[in-house]
């Protein structure tokens, strides 16, 4: 009696397969130049980060006046410099700041901010400013529209969103989409499967085969993966943005051709009862980089691979009265990862010159997406973009 | 229908290299339809082509069914979430009379992909579907003029930001690229009028409306013509042309048609023939059904099935659907095969064929595979009778189902089994539905 699972115990499939899957891409479609080997990662903090209690500019008196509930002691803040220092809890995220692994952007947004966290957040994911546009595509989508491949046979995912809600709309692209994978189970068999015969009949027929022994092998693989990672001790907090991450540097080791991911943290929206929240979001963040950063590392990827981290807007300055804060306008954006240089740019806020009450503009959000396309993912930021932006000196 | 079919597409007599035999039956219905079960395809080999076809093209209406599904339509739109809304879809095509009817819906909602990622509204995207599923055989005409009218599809592509000096250019451009000419047959010149033209257009109260103030009613040149023109001149300008044709050939080629089994002139010449006929959508389909390039040995098994096609096929043809399983979890593994209903990827929707195939969706269709075959989409696994559709007879499991599945005992992709290798129906069917052959027909 033979049974699907017999021959998942006795066939070893990637021994079993005499060809590279198209999954485990690169290696297969030889002559890309080692650029297009470059990695984007994204993250979306969800909701509207406090950023300036993330990044505390615990030097300026406006913030105590400010802050009176939700105020961080100025001896628990992991220090930057003389003027800033990270939240207590963002233990991860300073020791890769050491590590010269963390870039923060202060003072990150886009000029007359809009409130509305849809709104906002469709200028974010759209990387344009006027209404006409954010009905258009994503700027990853764009940004994937062009680095497409002509001709190519890869059926393979161009990006991947690893999580439970809908695609977000940055990954729209006008030919490109992104697969959302939800859980490690959808690179998992379920049961074994059986053996395939080789069909020569039409070229469909033998395209089928090959690329069904092609999903099936790197099913497999990824089977093997998981277990590499479990031996190689790369543990990952049991946090939902931790595990996102995780799927990603998995997605990664087992040699998957796409170039960008993106992975969402939720519950920004911190309006009452703040403190405790915020702490547990960025410790759950800056834990989770980490991890990621460290995982990659360990497995020889890190060069390939860049993170930012963004919010769709900041908060207000001045707490509310139930201990949470309001939309507000700009806060900092993170970009990781061992190519970048590390460090503080942007000017810190000054707290004594707000602009209703919110921190005013200091960096332009397409600066920071100007810089990554332009000297990481290699493609024209004026074409995504649609205008010039001055690039940071972060790569 | 015109008494001569158009060049390329002879009508089918059976023939010694082309015998009405069971696969011809299965190949048809797998095209035209999602499978049929044991008894559907013994009754069309009894019956021959003719009659077989003809059920397809004029399926028995059945107000029960229709009762019930509009029953469930409307509480899924109350119920304001839209995984109740696939499941909708999935309940109508896992039950409906008229499988080619919910087979042509699916290839109108490719073409004018529309997603509620953006849309977000249920009832829009439902009224759309009727829209697709009422015009599916109609004259292309009357289907573009529904669907490009509605709400939801003005809300797609911005036609309300698109006003008089301040031009959108969304809805003209797709209009012209993806609905009807096809790229390469205008230039950005057309689209930038075409856009003029559509000024004006926007909803008002949950349904289109012209506003005249919002017109641009100068004169405009498009593809050569010159002449004052509001989006209902655009749009009969747009069915004129014979690109038009030649993409609604190219459509019904590709949903009829396999890879490859049929050159640039046969769609010509379905295109002309479309364009003689009021480009009437109905015609086109039976020419092609009826034709013997649709039943000639190099069409069977060279098309890719899409997800939906896959998933309701098999349990169409296993007789499943008569204890239904969850439309819910059913409209989930679609979702993870690749084909996420009301959510198309993007304006273009899902490049189809081999596009299919890639690593997760194939992984995706053997996990389904499983699922089904242990009863997982069911309430209850003991709610399902595995054995229910199989065709009768004493012979080997895996034969049997082959036949049901393909029509023929053994393709090419089975791998001869051991003698004394006897799987299950479950491990049978887990099998066999994971095989190539499965992704073909």
């Amino acid at each position: 009696m033979f049974t699907r699972r017999d021959f998942l115990r006795t066939t070893s499939l990637v021994t079993a397969a005499p060809f590279v899957p198209t999954f485990l891409a690169k290696t297969s479609r030889a002559a890309t130049p080692v650029a297009d080997d470059r990695v984007l990662v994204v993250i979306q903090l969800d909701g509207g980060n406090d950023g300036l209690n993330t990044v505390v500019p615990y030097g300026d008196d406006g913030y105590g006046r400010a802050r009176k509930a939700l105020r961080l002691k100025e001896s628990d803040l992991l220090r930057i410099d003389d003027h800033v220092g990270l939240h207590p809890r963002m233990k991860g995220a300073k020791q890769l700041f050491d590590d010269g692994r963390l870039a923060i952007v202060q003072g990150v947004g886009y000029p007359n901010p809009d409130r509305s966290h849809f709104s906002s957040m469709r200028i974010w994911q759209s990387g344009r400013r006027h209404d006409a546009d954010l009905e258009a595509y994503g700027w990853l989508g764009r940004t994937l529209d062009l680095t497409r491949g002509n001709g190519s046979a890869s059926v393979d995912a161009e990006a991947f969103f690893v999580g439970n809600q809908a695609t977000p709309f940055a990954l729209w692209g006008r030919r490109c989409g992104a697969t959302a994978l939800t859980e490690l189970s959808d690179l998992t068999l379920d049961g074994s499967f059986p053996p395939l015969r080789d069909s020569d009949r039409t070229d469909l027929g033998s395209f089928v085969t090959r690329q069904m022994r092609s999903a099936y092998t790197a099913a497999e693989a990824f089977a093997h993966a998981e277990q590499a990672a479990v031996a190689s001790r790369t543990s990952y907090p049991s946090t939902e943005i931790a595990s996102h991450l995780s799927v990603v540097a998995k997605l990664l080791r087992i040699g998957s051709s796409a170039r960008v991911f993106y992975a969402s943290q939720t519950g920004y929206d911190t309006h009452a009862s703040q403190l405790y929240t915020h702490g547990n979001l960025l410790r759950e963040f800056s834990d989770a980089l980490k991890a990621f950063l460290d995982d990659l590392r360990a497995n020889g990827l890190d060069e390939r691979v860049v993170v930012l981290a963004f919010s769709e807007f900041g908060r207000r300055v001045a707490e509310n009265d139930s201990k949470g804060t309001d939309h507000g306008a700009a806060g900092p954006v993170f970009v990781a990862g061992a190519p970048i240089n590390g460090g503080l740019y942007g000017k810190t806020p000054d707290l004594s010159a707000l602009i209703d009450g919110d921190l005013p503009l200091g960096v332009d959000f397409r600066s920071v997406y100007a810089t990554l396309l332009d000297q990481w993912v290699g493609v024209s930021s004026e074409e995504v973009l649609g205008e010039r932006y001055d690039p940071l000196p972060l790569i | 229908m015109n008494a001569s079919p158009p060049r390329g597409w002879q009508r089918y007599e059976p023939s010694d290299s082309a015998p009405w035999d069971l696969q011809r039956v299965v190949h048809l219905h797998r095209r035209a339809g999602f499978g049929a079960d044991w008894e559907a395809l013994q009754r069309d080999l009894d019956e021959g082509p003719d009659a077989a076809i003809d059920r397809l093209l004029n399926p028995q209406q059945d107000p029960a069914f229709e009762r019930l599904a509009a029953t469930i339509g409307d509480a899924a739109t109350a119920s304001g979430n839209p995984n109740r809304l696939k499941a909708w879809w999935v309940f109508r095509m896992l039950k409906s009379p008229d499988p080619l009817g919910e087979r042509l819906t699916l290839l109108w909602h490719n073409h004018f992909a529309t997603s509620n990622r953006k849309v977000n509204n249920l009832v829009w995207m439902r009224e759309q579907n009727d829209l697709l599923r009422r015009h599916a055989r109609a004259p292309f005409g009357d289907l573009l003029r529904a669907v490009v009218k509605h709400p939801a599809m003005l809300t797609w592509l911005d036609a309300d930001s698109n006003r008089k000096g301040r031009p959108n250019e969304n809805l003209g451009r797709e209009l012209m690229e993806l609905f009807t000419l096809g790229a390469g047959a205008y230039a950005e010149t057309d689209v930038a009028a075409a856009a003029r033209a559509l000024t004006g257009w926007t909803i008002t109260r949950q349904a289109f409306e012209f506003r005249e103030s919002r017109h641009d009613d100068s004169e405009l040149t498009i593809l050569g013509q010159t002449s004052p023109l509001d989006g209902d001149g655009l749009l009969d300008l747009l069915l004129a042309r014979p690109e038009t044709a030649r993409r609604v050939a190219n459509r019904l080629g590709g949903l009829l048609m396999g890879e490859g089994a049929i050159d640039h002139e046969a769609i010509n010449s379905l295109a002309a023939g479309l364009q003689r006929n009021g480009l009437n959508i109905g015609w086109g389909v039976e020419t092609i059904l009826r034709s013997e390039a649709f039943f000639r040995d190099d069409n069977l098994r060279t098309r890719v099935t899409s997800p939906a096609q896959h998933a309701i096929g098999a349990l169409r043809s296993l007789r499943l659907a008569d204890s239904p399983p969850s439309s819910l979890l059913v409209a989930e593994w679609i979702a993870r095969m690749g084909q996420d209903l009301f959510y198309p990827p993007n304006v273009g929707g899902w490049t189809e064929g081999r596009s299919w195939l890639s690593t997760r969706t194939l992984i995706a269709r053997a996990n389904f595979a499983s699922a089904l075959a242990e009863g997982a989409l069911w309430r209850s696994p003991d709610e399902v009778d595995l054995v229910v559709g199989l065709p009768p007879g004493s012979g080997p499991i895996v034969e049997r189902l082959s036949l049901l599945f393909w029509g023929v005992a053994a393709p090419d992709s089975v791998p001869a089994l051991a003698k004394d290798d006897e799987p299950t129906t479950a491990e049978a069917i887990a099998r066999l539905l994971s095989l190539p052959d499965s992704t073909l027909g």
